[in-house]
């Protein structure tokens, strides 16, 4: 066997050249090099999704405890974030009000990905009319208000979280759809592509194992990007009242029912709020990681 | 550039179409019904088909929907449930007040975006302070600023009243329903200022989250702007950073902001329902809370098709504004 047939070619990563090691050992020294403000963004949110998993455990009272006193001060008596009108844990209120939102966003935010990714990829692969149409009603959805649409949608079907959830994830998938599209047009003419499918690789083969692929970076920096406006968004929802019906722990639908309150129990509804900020901070310092890993 | 514009019209009816049909489609696909909602759920069968008859909800859904549009066409949104008028009225009511806020949160938007990008570019310990409070702003929810801004300046400082437009008793003459325009043609000044006080915390508030948008990206184009040639060339002929930021970079940097700014004054829109809640400000927005708790359907259907309209109507003429500042944009449109 002629020696030069082994060697394997340069970038392509072999068993035995430890190929998925070095990969990581890249995205490590990749991390190492981001900065301070980055570094902390990627371990909050790791860090966020962990405590809000574990709320069930961690939460000193149940959501719709009552535990003794109505508005006490934050602070007073262990209870650190204050009791509210009905003397329950706004700690523990809010931690599963954060839990629901946090998971919900991705929720929405996978759903996103999905459908626009689908609408995306076959627009991309098929190009032609197929393209042509089915951009031009992603372009149509784009320039329609996306947050005043599901308002819309919500208070037809009736308030609660998940018809919420189901208008926003109505409204959130042109922008993914536009992107995974302009990237598959790029790979598309891309020369691995072409050997594919000289290849003879098949339609769903060539999407899957080869086009598809390289749209995951992409998608994923955009969907970083997004997670902030996205729970800023299903929290105005719930703010004017079409998550969840009255004793749920949502911040939103908190917060606004606290409004009553704010001059004299101020605390009632600014924690709330102050628990949106936390998530959408911690999702916009991460987020604004992720974009520079991919970059840099 | 009439023919761009005549383009852009074009393209405009085509997402005004799209605009109806969405909304149609929610109103007949989803299950709010309106044939009951405005006789009462004891109505008996009869009464029940004499009145969807007399609604057209019998006809089919091409000729609904051609009915529909005709309808809207004419101005006709049928009656709000909940104040028994014509939700077009209602609409005509609420609007000018809406208008003057969101009017004022622009300007605030566009000025605060230009300061916040300018300054963030420029380099230094200002610029990285810069754009760590635009981060932190840019994660606050619109109702947390509008919490905390009433805590302090009208509980703590009382510096600024925390609801409505206008102290009752200076209630100018009505004429234009613009309470700005209103005091000043009525030549009261108190009442003027009065109204100005009352604008600063909701327009600050609605303007905050667009004003930090357009700032990211007015500092990113304008970093970009700043690595070419040509402002090389103006620095090196002896110019300051600060003139070559402002004259030489700023009219390259404007295109993406503009359409930036287009996107965020429409968004500024539907700000304008969380804010005018917190502030009990009597317009659209305060109109759609409580359109939304008592299930008024036709009133979020008249809202979200004029508010839909003002958005798309909005990044239309921002488009064609973007080819007047960076006239390259026509010949690619052309291409």
């Amino acid at each position: 066997m002629a020696l030069g047939l082994r060697l394997p070619e340069a970038g392509v990563p072999t068993r035995w050249s430890g190929g998925r090691s070095q990969a990581s050992r890249r995205v490590l020294r990749k991390i190492n090099r981001l900065g301070a403000l980055n570094r902390a963004g990627l371990v909050l949110l790791v860090l966020i999704t962990l405590m809000l998993l574990a709320v069930p455990l961690i939460a000193p009272h149940g959501p719709l405890d009552n535990v003794g006193r109505t508005f006490g001060h934050p602070g007073a008596k262990g209870f650190l974030l204050g009791t509210d009108e009905q003397s329950r844990d706004l700690l523990s209120r809010v931690l599963y009000g954060m839990r629901t939102t946090w998971f919900a966003a991705f929720l929405v935010i996978g759903s996103g990905i999905v459908i626009g990714g689908i609408i995306g990829l076959t627009a991309g692969m098929a190009g032609g009319w197929v393209d042509a149409l089915l951009m031009r009603f992603t372009d149509v959805f784009l320039a329609l208000p996306g947050p005043l649409l599901a308002l819309a949608v919500v208070s037809a079907l009736g308030a609660s979280l998940p018809h919420t959830l189901v208008a926003v994830m109505i409204v959130w998938w042109p922008f993914y759809a536009r992107i995974v599209r302009g990237e598959v047009r790029s790979i598309m003419s891309r020369s691995h592509v072409e050997a594919a499918r000289m290849g003879g690789a098949g339609r769903l083969g060539l999407a899957f194992r080869h086009v598809l692929p390289g749209t995951v970076g992409p998608v994923l920096v955009t969907a970083s990007l997004d997670i902030g406006a996205l729970i800023l968004t299903l929290a105005g929802l719930s703010f004017l009242g079409l998550g969840s019906p009255a004793p749920a722990a949502e911040l939103g639908a908190m917060s606004a029912r606290g409004l009553t309150y704010l001059l004299t129990k101020w605390w009632v509804p600014v924690m709330p709020a102050l628990g949106v900020f936390v998530l959408v901070f911690v999702a916009n310092v991460a987020g604004d990681a992720v974009r520079d890993l991919a970059e840099g | 550039m009439s023919r761009l514009i005549a383009g852009r019209a074009a393209g405009l009816l085509g997402v005004l179409a799209a605009l109806t049909l969405a909304v149609f489609m929610i109103k007949a696909v989803l299950p709010a019904d309106p044939v009951r909602a405005s006789i009462g759920a004891r109505a008996t069968e009869a009464q029940v088909k004499a009145k969807k008859a007399e609604l057209g909800y019998d006809k089919p859904l091409v000729t609904q929907y051609v009915n529909f549009v005709g309808d809207v066409v004419k101005g006709d949104l049928g009656d709000s449930l909940r104040t028994r008028r014509p939700v077009t009225k209602d609409i005509g009511r609420f609007l000018p007040a809406t208008a003057e806020l969101a009017f004022v949160a622009a300007l605030l938007a566009g000025g605060l975006g230009l300061v916040l990008g300018i300054t963030s570019a420029r380099g230094g310990r200002i610029a990285g302070a810069t754009r760590t409070v635009m981060l932190a702003l840019a994660s606050a929810p619109t109702f947390c600023l509008a919490l905390l801004a009433i805590l302090l300046f009208y509980r703590k400082l009382n510096w600024l009243p925390s609801a409505g437009r206008i102290t009752r008793k200076l209630t100018p003459p009505e004429r234009t329903r613009f309470l700005l325009v209103d005091t000043l043609l009525a030549g009261d000044f108190t009442a003027f200022v009065d109204v100005v006080k009352h604008l600063i915390m909701p327009s600050l508030c609605l303007a905050i989250g667009p004003a930090v948008a357009i700032g990211r990206v007015l500092r990113g184009s304008l970093l970009d702007v700043l690595r070419q040639d040509h402002t090389r060339t103006a620095r090196s002929k002896g110019l300051s950073q600060r003139a070559v930021l402002v004259r030489h970079a700023l009219r390259n940097a404007l295109g993406p902001t503009l359409s930036m700014t287009g996107l965020q004054i429409g968004l500024l829109l539907s700000g304008v329902v969380v804010v005018e809640l917190v502030f009990a400000w009597p317009g659209l927005g305060l109109y759609t809370t409580q359109a939304i708790q008592n299930a008024d359907f036709p009133a979020v259907i008249g809202i979200t098709l004029v508010m839909g309209t003002a958005y798309v109507l909005i990044n239309a003429i921002v488009d064609v504004l973007q080819v007047v500042a960076d006239p390259r944009l026509k010949t690619a449109g052309a291409r």
